[in-house]
């Protein structure tokens, strides 16, 4: 009988984990509404943004955090956070910073327009600011907005007000209620009607400065007959503090609109202690709003030290359609809490759940999901698959889907698993030559492939390759 | 015995009157075995906080529905006359609880050459005290704080010990028949099963009242299975349509032992059942049946728990419901396994049919895994009748209403096969007929 034994001298060493050391503007710790008010004005915001804010602040203040989740948390200090930090010089493509250009050709981003990669229009966001936008012009040419949030408040702020806050109104949660308080950036997406976005649209979220917490707002509307891909990737340098990520995205879809939105979420996980990393607590949801529209959601979870994270569609329009594709891994002593929300409300609405949780040393793998289906949306479709792997005798998997029917034309079916590394499979492999760490890693590369495949190609490839990095050391 | 009036405060609470007066009052002249153990299950009662919707197990069934506070305890007299029912026929022994008493009747004398023992808790408390002190209260699964439970093992006003000894067998089980006609009175049962190794029997128990009577039932009942003992225990719930039920079942399964257990939920307005076993050493087997099937105004709740907490452990739980009119029914369980369980088989499937649009069915099933090397899984599925099949039996010449009938007839049959008792089958087929008004 193989031992799946976590080695932690073997794991990987998380290959972002560096600082850039450049000089930042940093507010100092504490949150009050005199810290939401600098944070506006930074933002050079204008005065309904501000009394959104503060409103958000104190229905914030009276709001608890949530207890729910199977997660072990320490209580966080919310005083004890920077709610702003950003690069002092203003930056812009083209004299950046020689410091942060470094720092995203080591992450691997293109910034310079020259080299810029043809297939992705990147916007870039390091701790609260973005730093540069990448194919604007283009994009422009077809009427698509695609900027940072706080540029949008500034030149779109019609649109803004007309859709932020409507998916994930201001005091839907806790950490959402503290995210519209204290938004920094973000990516704001905007897809005219009749628009097919020719290139992947993309945000890469940094945290650099310490103590500071990153929250990101993002906002994406495709208008009717629109289609847009949308990515997202995070990374932040190892520290043996915690930092706070709670992030907002919200997708508008409105008649006959496709959103695809896919993340790589890779935050620093903490060591192999548990010490350091990321809490990203994060609220993301989509509304189908017109009729055969269809948001699809994508993630590869495999950083940050507590994950809770459920996102969401609203299928409201009639015949629209819900798909939530998850990997999420856990190792060391990550903890994830994460799943999707579906919840039908027109008529002829389908979702499609596939979840597939790794677990692997002293880690807790949750799923958590909700389906409903409210009287009156008749024929309602859905099927749940929720998987789950274990890797070694100490890491637990959790499975909590909640079902909720009230009308009697749906048809909805939920499955869930949980095993380990079949033996037979391995022998299977080991038998055609391969080592038992290739035939570990090539049976969990299989057991994500109905996820992996949703992915556009190259976040596909490089998921796998992420995938295989962390397992390194867990198998074996 | 005079009937005692609960205390009522101003302002009744959720559970207005189960109060140490009430303790006092149960343990008047019993044995110091039961005395200790209602003072122990008070204390544990007593340090848990009221139920309330906020709480997630009663996010779906607000505890202020069983309207506890507007119910008084009855006192139940020793014993009464036995009164027959033409399904004695299919048992060896049968129990008969009503207002008016508790009979005990061993037809077919099983208790004779005494390896089986069926007796009140208060005689077997004075005639089997060592086993009894065992057993009542053993069965509880850790982890879990059952205000309920515990609000049985305080008060329960009426209580019956089986005690089957090595290699027991019984050719046809045994009976319990609760009937409470007595208007907003609550009944509070208490079952303590111990079955030695290779024991094997079955136990059936049946809840009915009048319709329009309110009653109120607070059930607890604890099966002990040692080794390569089977036991089958089936509860079907089939108050009038006033009654308002919660039950507590739990079991705890030794090696090579297997229990089934079965909760079938029909009657009633309000009903929460919770049942869970523990199969605590390797080759404990458990099987959990569920059928439940609220129509009108009903509102059935069911709780399952797989709790594993040895290597090699197997269960399996199939329930099954559906929802008719305005009903409503909500499904919650839990397959646990314990960190180092591995070699654990475990399965959890529920389905539902919600048949009309103002019905409602709720499922969360759950996994909560904290060992590798097993196979865990649950499923869970939603729908009205299959077309195509209604289409099929209706071409066959069939009516739309029979051939419904039918069909949900064909869905619980799954469960309602397995059940040990024909007569039983029988009426739970009436059950379906009757909610259908054919």
């Amino acid at each position: 009988m193989p031992e799946f034994e976590t080695d932690s001298n073997l794991v990987q060493e998380y290959k972002y984990g560096f600082v850039t050391d450049i000089e930042s503007d940093t507010i100092p710790k504490g949150l009050n509404e005199e810290v939401v008010a600098i944070i506006s004005a930074k933002k050079k915001e204008p005065v309904w943004m501000l009394e959104w804010r503060l409103k958000a602040f104190r229905r914030w203040k009276k709001m608890k955090s949530p207890t729910w989740a199977y997660i072990d948390c320490p209580e966080i200090d919310f005083q004890d956070i920077h709610y702003y930090s950003a690069p002092k010089e203003p930056v812009n493509l083209a004299d950046m910073d020689p410091e942060l250009l470094k720092t995203f050709e080591r992450l691997g981003i293109p910034m310079g327009e020259k080299d810029a990669m043809s297939g992705v229009a990147m916007d870039v966001v390091f701790d609260s600011v973005s730093v540069g936008t990448t194919h604007k012009e283009m994009l422009e040419e077809l009427g698509i907005i695609f900027c940072s949030i706080s540029e949008a408040i500034q030149e779109h702020p019609d649109l803004v007000k007309q859709y932020l806050g409507t998916v994930v109104p201001p005091g839907d949660n806790f950490y959402a209620a503290l995210n519209s308080a204290v938004f920094t950036d973000g990516s704001f997406c905007y897809i005219p009607k009749g628009v097919t976005c020719p290139v992947e649209l993309s945000t890469y979220f940094r945290i650099n400065a310490a103590d500071t917490g990153q929250f990101e707002r993002t906002l994406i509307i495709c208008d009717d007959n629109a289609t847009c891909s949308y990515l997202e990737g995070c990374t932040a340098p190892a520290r043996d503090t915690n930092q706070l990520h709670a992030a907002v995205v919200e997708i508008v879809a409105l008649e006959n609109s496709e959103v695809k939105y896919s993340t790589v979420q890779n935050w620093y996980a903490g060591d192999e202690n548990g010490i350091g990393g990321i809490y990203n607590f994060v609220t993301k949801r989509g509304h189908c709003r017109g009729r055969r529209s269809k948001i699809s959601w994508t993630q590869v979870e495999v950083g940050a030290a507590i994950t809770w994270k459920y996102p969401s569609c609203v299928l409201e329009g009639d015949g629209s359609v819900g798909e939530f594709y998850s990997v999420a891994f856990t190792n060391n002593h990550m903890q994830a809490d994460t799943g999707t929300k579906m919840i039908h409300v027109g008529k002829n609405t389908s979702s499609t759940i596939i979840s597939k949780g790794i677990s692997a040393g002293q880690s807790s793998n949750n799923y958590r999901g909700l389906v409903k289906v409210v009287e009156g949306a008749t024929n309602a479709r859905n099927h749940s698959i929720c998987d789950s792997l274990l890797i070694g005798r100490d890491c637990s998997a959790n499975t909590f889907p909640y079902i909720e029917s009230e009308d009697d034309s749906a048809h909805l079916a939920h499955e869930a698993t949980t095993s380990t590394i079949s033996e037979d499979q391995l022998f299977y492999l080991k038998s055609r030559g391969l080592s038992e760490e290739d035939a570990a890693s090539m049976v969990v590369k299989g057991f994500c492939k109905d996820v992996f495949k949703k992915l556009p190609l190259e976040f596909s490839v490089e998921a796998i390759k992420l995938l295989e990095i962390k397992l390194e050391g867990s198998i074996g | 015995m005079p009937t005692l009036n609960l205390p009522l405060t101003e302002t009744p609470s959720l559970l207005g009157g189960f109060d140490e007066t009430l303790l006092e009052h149960s343990r008047k002249g019993e044995h110091a075995l039961l005395q200790a153990k209602r003072t122990a299950a008070y204390e544990s009662y007593a340090s848990i906080p009221n139920p309330d919707r906020f709480h997630e197990e009663y996010r779906r069934q607000d505890p202020e529905l069983f309207k506890i506070s507007t119910f008084s305890p009855l006192d139940i007299p020793e014993s009464t006359s036995y009164v027959a029912a033409p399904e004695d026929e299919k048992y060896d022994l049968i129990i008969s609880v009503s207002p008016k008493g508790i009979a005990i009747n061993d037809k077919n004398k099983v208790c004779a050459d005494g390896k089986l023992v069926v007796m009140t808790l208060d005689q077997a408390a004075r005639e089997h005290t060592t086993v009894l002190e065992q057993s009542l209260g053993a069965a509880m699964v850790p982890e879990e704080q059952r205000k309920f439970l515990d609000l049985n093992g305080a008060f329960w006003n009426v209580g019956f010990f089986i005690y089957a000894k090595k290699g027991l067998e019984l050719a046809n089980g045994i009976l319990i028949r609760y009937h409470n006609d007595k208007a907003d009175s609550i009944l509070l049962p208490r079952l303590v099963v111990a079955a030695e190794s290779l024991a094997r029997f079955a136990i059936a128990e049946q809840f009915t009242s009048p319709n329009g009577v309110r009653t109120l039932c607070i059930s607890g009942r604890e099966l002990l299975l040692d080794a390569a003992a089977d036991v089958k225990l089936v509860s079907l719930q089939d108050w009038g349509d006033e009654g308002i039920h919660i039950g507590e079942d739990w079991a705890r399964v030794k090696r090579d032992a297997k229990v089934n257990l079965f909760s079938m939920t029909v009657g009633g307005k309000v009903s929460k059942m919770t049942v869970g076993c523990d199969v605590c050493e390797p080759n404990a087997n458990a099987y959990l049946g569920g059928m439940f099937f609220a129509d009108r105004n009903q509102h059935f709740d069911q709780k399952t728990l797989q709790y594993h907490s040895s290597p090699d452990t197997y269960s399996n739980m199939l329930y099954k419901g559906a929802v008719k009119d305005k009903g409503y029914s909500v499904y919650q369980g839990i397959i646990r396994a314990l960190k180092n369980c591995v070699g654990v088989d475990s399965y959890q499937t529920n389905n539902n049919l919600v048949l009309d649009p103002t019905a409602r069915a709720d499922s969360i099933p759950g996994l909560i895994i904290d060992a590798d090397e097993l196979a865990c899984s649950h499923g869970a599925t939603f729908g009205n009748i299959d077309q195509e099949q209604l289409y099929y039996l209706r071409t066959r010449g069939i009516s739309e209403a029979e051939a419904r009938r039918m069909l949900v007839m064909g869905f619980f049959d799954e469960v309602i096969e397995r059940i040990p008792f024909e007569n039983m089958q029988d009426h739970l087929h009436d059950v379906i007929t009757r909610k259908f008004g054919v």
